[in-house]
């Protein structure tokens, strides 16, 4: 049978998080070689390999299913490819990483506190500011899904973000964000506030399974799904 | 450019272009995106080829004509009128079909006589097209903005509420939306009472102050876009516009208006009788609406086999009064399709208001459709 691919996290809380979860639901972690090597295997299950790697890889290889399984947040993963849900399937949100998208505003906007406001202040930026709305964001596609075609709002512009975005308002780069926050405190920092319905995505790292065809009738995918599963009591939902 | 892939009824369109007395222009393939993101929106971002120049600029394989043809036009500045074509490769990323593929069309500029100019983009492209596809039945259907605009201007609403309504014209769903706030107003939430005290007051100048105060402290004023007054002005206005409601009569008229699709040669009459049983005056727009009319019947269109469809439009803010598309009766794909965009000039920079209307032919559904027969 083929070799399965697990992508697990390689750094940080999330890496150990996620081995704790995987040592609850059974399926103990071993390093190939020393504690440092960037692979791994399951004690007892064979043909199956873990590989670290870091967060929005695990994304990417998700997306082009040169990984069967990953461990990562749903924000990456939703966030990296277009159809999302005919490309992947979320098995088990696994309870940690827990981190909201948001649109947040300047506090100062006294004016807008939901999208429909949002939506009115868009459209007649140009005609105030001669250009469009920015909004500062490394979440290019959630940003555009959720304003155009949930909102109805076109008319804006998006300034890729990689880093400190909560600081582009006052900092001129933007007029408003979309960045993942989890206590909101670095927003409140910048004086930026969450809109009233501006959660775009209630995100959390997720095992998430690259759907393809060989997984109907391969055992080792349930029994993985299955035990991850038991320890969360989480579907896909 | 490569004529070997052209579609093999290139030199019949070639020709129908020259007959109807318009100058061909080509445009680089390789594009600014700037001016397509910022027209049409970040929603053609997930559809267009983006790239980047070796300093940073970004760059995309050209999605469409209209935009390129009209910043040739700003840069050459040759003057109006002028009745440009094209025929060449566009690029975009589709879920079906190739991603590059022709298109061909007119764009029709600085033509002051609008409903002239209106009806002759119409018969160009219903011409060519059944030159390219004989005997074959088309449906042609219009819309018009400037009437819907008459008619939310004529129940009386706010003009922040017009503003909303007109916005969102074409996207039934957002539209629906806005309606369903009409008719059931919300209070506004989230504001704290010390400002809203302020608002109710009346005093603007202290509430710009105030929250020009803050901008201070926060260290925000520096870059700000939205000045203080601004933001004062549209609270003010925003707590207005929430206590609007639309009474339910006016809704139903709204609604019914939005319902309405005939053949094009009974529009006129039902606009009229629409207006007298609503006791709306439309004025100008169905002035308009009847001189394009008039001027199709001149040039020896047949208006009963078009179709009005009062909801028909486009929700980007350059378009202005007409819409149409074609299609082959009984199929959905969009064989031509075009409108008036008299703001789209000023928008790329143009320093004259430039009337302009047009239609873009999608050669790659045409070929289909005569492979189909």
């Amino acid at each position: 049978m083929k070799t399965l691919t697990l992508a697990l996290p390689s750094k940080g809380r999330i890496k150990e998080d996620t081995a704790a979860i995987f040592a609850r639901a059974g399926l103990t972690i071993l390093a190939i070689g020393n504690d440092r090597s960037y692979r791994g295997r399951i004690d007892g299950m064979d043909g199956v390999e873990i590989a670290y790697l870091s967060a929005s890889e695990i994304a990417r290889e998700l997306a082009s299913g040169a990984v069967d399984f990953g461990v990562t947040g749903e924000d990456l993963v939703r966030e990296g490819m277009a159809g999302v849900d005919e490309k992947v399937e979320f098995c088990a949100r696994l309870g940690f990483g827990q981190a909201d998208v948001v649109v947040a505003v300047p506090e100062i906007w006294l004016d807008v506190e939901t999208m429909a406001d949002l939506g009115d202040v868009a459209a007649d930026f140009r005609a105030r500011h001669g250009r469009r709305l920015a909004i500062a964001t490394k979440y290019w596609r959630l940003t555009q899904q959720f304003f155009s075609r949930q909102h109805g709002i076109q008319l804006y512009r998006i300034v890729e973000s990689l880093g400190a975005t909560e600081g582009a308002p006052a900092a001129g780069q933007a007029d408003i964000i979309v960045d993942i926050t989890s206590t909101g405190s670095t927003l409140k920092a910048n004086h930026l506030k969450i809109l009233s319905d501006g959660v775009i995505l209630k995100s959390q790292a997720c095992l998430v399974r690259a759907r393809k065809a060989e997984h109907d009738a391969d055992p080792r995918v349930e029994q993985i799904v299955r035990a991850v599963r038991s320890v969360t009591g989480g579907t896909d939902d | 450019m490569p004529l070997i892939d052209m579609p093999e009824f290139a030199g019949d369109l070639l020709e129908e272009f020259e007959t109807r007395r318009t100058v061909r222009v080509n445009t680089p393939v390789i594009q600014p995106a700037e001016p397509f993101l910022d027209m049409a929106g970040e929603d053609l971002r997930r559809r267009i080829f983006l790239t980047e120049s070796e300093t940073g600029a970004s760059l995309c394989l050209r999605p469409e004509f209209t935009i390129p043809v009209c910043l040739r036009h700003i840069e050459t500045a040759t003057g109006t009128p002028k009745r440009y074509s094209y025929l060449g490769e566009v690029f975009r990323q589709r879920r079906e079909g190739s991603h590059e593929f022709y298109q061909a069309g007119i764009e029709d500029l600085g033509e002051t006589d609008v409903a002239s100019a209106d009806a002759r983009a119409i018969a160009d492209a219903a011409g060519i097209l059944s030159r390219l596809l004989p005997g074959r039945a088309l449906t042609l259907t219009l819309g018009d903005q400037a009437v819907f605009e008459a008619v939310v201007k004529a129940l009386g609403l706010p003009l922040g509420w017009q503003k909303r309504l007109i916005q969102a014209f074409g996207d039934m769903a957002h539209l629906e939306a806005l309606l369903e706030r009409l008719a059931r107003p919300q209070p506004v939430a989230g504001l704290n009472s010390e400002i809203a005290d302020l608002v109710t007051s009346g005093s603007e100048d202290e509430l710009v102050a105030r929250i020009d105060r803050t901008m201070q402290e926060t260290g925000y004023s520096t870059n700000a876009s939205r000045s203080p007054t601004e933001i004062a002005r549209r609270l003010k206005e925003k707590l207005t516009l929430a206590e609007t409601k639309l009474d339910g009569s006016a809704l139903l008229l709204l609604r019914e208006f939005l319902t309405l699709r005939l053949p094009l040669s009974e529009a006129s009459a039902a606009l009229a009788g629409f207006a007298d049983a609503a006791g709306l005056k439309l004025g100008s727009a169905i002035a308009q609406f009847d001189a394009r009319l008039a001027a199709l019947s001149n040039i020896g269109v047949d208006l009963s086999s078009m179709t009005y469809r009062a909801a028909f439009g486009r929700p980007l803010d350059y378009y202005t009064g007409l819409v149409f598309e074609v299609t082959e009766a009984e199929a959905s794909a969009v064989l031509a399709g075009g409108g008036r965009f008299d703001r789209l000039l000023t928008l790329l920079g143009a320093t004259d208001h430039i009337p302009a209307v047009g239609f873009s032919l999608w050669l790659d559904r045409i070929e289909m459709a005569r492979a189909s027969r």
